[in-house]
């Protein structure tokens, strides 16, 4: 027994860690988790990821594709959003891999937590938490959106690649953000249904995707209600629209 | 004389059973609780109740010295019974934990999950070698959601949720005292009242306030508080009050 005082189970050091495994670190990174030098040569979302809080659950709306700097599509059916807890999706902006290693970390964490506590944790737990791992984690530059529910009702928060978590009504991550965000200015409404918010969050993605060259190949959408998260695929925005 | 031995033995070492499957330091550990002056918790629907007695060993020593409550968080707080000395640790292990959660979540701890951080740490005491259990019990009393939460900690690091109990010196008596009184439609100052007889029920003694010392966590503020020497004397004015009503 080293440290009498450190029950030997976790790491009291820093509050700021994961509980269940060291962050994965890469090559390439600096002092500050930062990629230093390859950020240009990993695969990158590029992306547009849209989330609208609605009375009854979180519409997110990704585009679905995967390039090299914008310039090249190395990738035409990914799904961007992934249920990280019961109900709450995260969406994956920035670098691929940086993202997939934070929605592992993050999953994990809520599991331990759902374990131990016998429910599931707060959206502004889980926010919280994110927030601290995208501070303190060797993660490539990443801007998700999580969109959960909870006994508050809906919530969007984004997290930047700083730790900032911000929550909103509707928020608006990734290279076609300004497109996307100008669909929705003014037509949002906190009375709106999963539907209308659906039909908003598609037109939000379908401007990113003519004009934006990192989104498109069309868009997933993931529904959060208090019953869990669905996710589903359209190879074109236009099959949704209305 | 070779019995003896064998005894001796096991009693040496936390970390070996007896033949019939005993522990006998953690058993020891549980009489040091007993030869602590006792602590009582009530739970009510408006909150919980704590009340220790801090009675002085001397006129001479400063009373605000003797520490049996504790406060661990905002909304969280602990009373003692056993060793004080190792009281202090594990308040400061809960108290730690209580941040760290803050930091992590952005949320108060849980009383649950708080008591069964500071249980998992005593329990790490029954089964390492060199080390000795802690000779102390907790009462965590504290708001969880909204909702009040009571709960004991043993030396054996096992954690109970109670509705009222007691730990320390005169424990039966006043676990009777409570299981004959308590209801649940009590409010807090009811069970700040039960709380109070029910040590006074283990003393021979009439209740002095200067010997007592009470907290509560508030079910509508959310708060701990530990309640200042006019506050107790008035409840206890009032136990003598009732008393002497009954005994005529």
């Amino acid at each position: 027994m080293s440290d009498p005082f450190d029950p030997g189970r976790r790491d009291v050091s820093d509050p700021y860690a994961p509980e269940v495994a060291p962050f994965q670190h890469t090559e390439g990174t600096d002092a500050s988790g930062q990629a230093a030098n390859d950020s240009d040569v990993v695969t990158k979302t590029g992306t547009t990821t849209v989330g609208i809080t609605t009375e009854d659950g979180v519409v997110i709306a990704t585009d679905r594709r995967a390039s090299l700097g914008g310039r090249f599509v190395s990738n035409k059916n990914v799904v961007k959003v992934e249920q990280v807890h019961p109900t709450a999706a995260l969406t994956l902006v920035g670098s691929v891999g940086g993202a997939q290693s934070f929605i592992r970390s993050l999953r994990a964490e809520v599991d331990l937590n759902d374990a131990r506590e016998g429910e599931p944790m707060s959206i502004h737990a889980l926010a919280t938490l994110a927030g601290n791992f995208a501070r303190g984690g060797p993660f490539f530059a990443i801007h998700p959106i999580l969109g959960g529910v909870d006994e508050d009702g809906s919530h969007v928060y984004t997290i930047d690649p700083a730790g900032g978590v911000i929550s909103d009504d509707y928020a608006v991550t990734g290279s076609g953000m300004q497109l996307a965000y100008g669909a929705i200015e003014g037509s949002y409404d906190e009375s709106m249904s999963i539907e209308e918010a659906q039909d908003l969050a598609a037109r939000a993605i379908n401007s990113a995707t003519e004009r934006d060259t990192g989104s498109g190949n069309g868009l997933v959408f993931a529904t959060v209600t208090d019953e869990g998260v669905d996710v589903e695929e359209f190879d074109d925005v236009n099959e949704v629209l209305n | 004389m070779q019995g003896q031995n064998q005894q001796q033995a096991y009693d040496r070492g936390i970390t070996i059973f007896s033949p019939d499957g005993r522990l006998y330091q953690v058993e020891y550990a549980r009489e040091a609780v007993k030869r602590g002056t006792a602590s009582v918790g009530v739970r009510t629907a408006d909150g919980v109740v704590l009340v220790a007695d801090r009675s002085a060993r001397s006129p001479l020593m400063e009373e605000d010295s003797i520490e049996k409550l504790h406060t661990v968080d905002d909304h969280v707080g602990v009373a003692s019974a056993g060793h004080v000395a190792d009281a202090r640790k594990l308040v400061d292990i809960a108290r730690r934990y209580a941040q760290r959660n803050q930091l992590r979540y952005d949320e108060p701890v849980g009383v649950e999950s708080l008591t069964k951080e500071v249980t998992d740490a005593i329990q790490e005491y029954t089964q390492t070698g060199g080390a000795r259990p802690f000779g102390v019990a907790l009462l965590f009393a504290g708001i969880e959601d909204g909702e009040p939460r009571l709960f004991e900690t043993d030396p054996s690091g096992t954690p109970s949720e109670w509705q009222a109990t007691a730990i320390g010196n005169g424990r039966e008596q006043i676990m009777t005292h409570l299981e004959d009184e308590y209801s649940e439609d009590l409010t807090l100052g009811d069970g700040i009242a039960l709380a109070l007889s029910a040590l006074a029920a283990a003393s021979e003694d009439a209740l002095d306030a200067v010997n007592v010392d009470v907290a509560t966590a508030d079910a509508e503020s959310g708060v701990f508080r530990k309640l200042d020497r006019e506050e107790i004397q008035d409840y206890v004015e009032d136990l003598d009050v009732d008393a002497e009503e009954t005994d005529e």
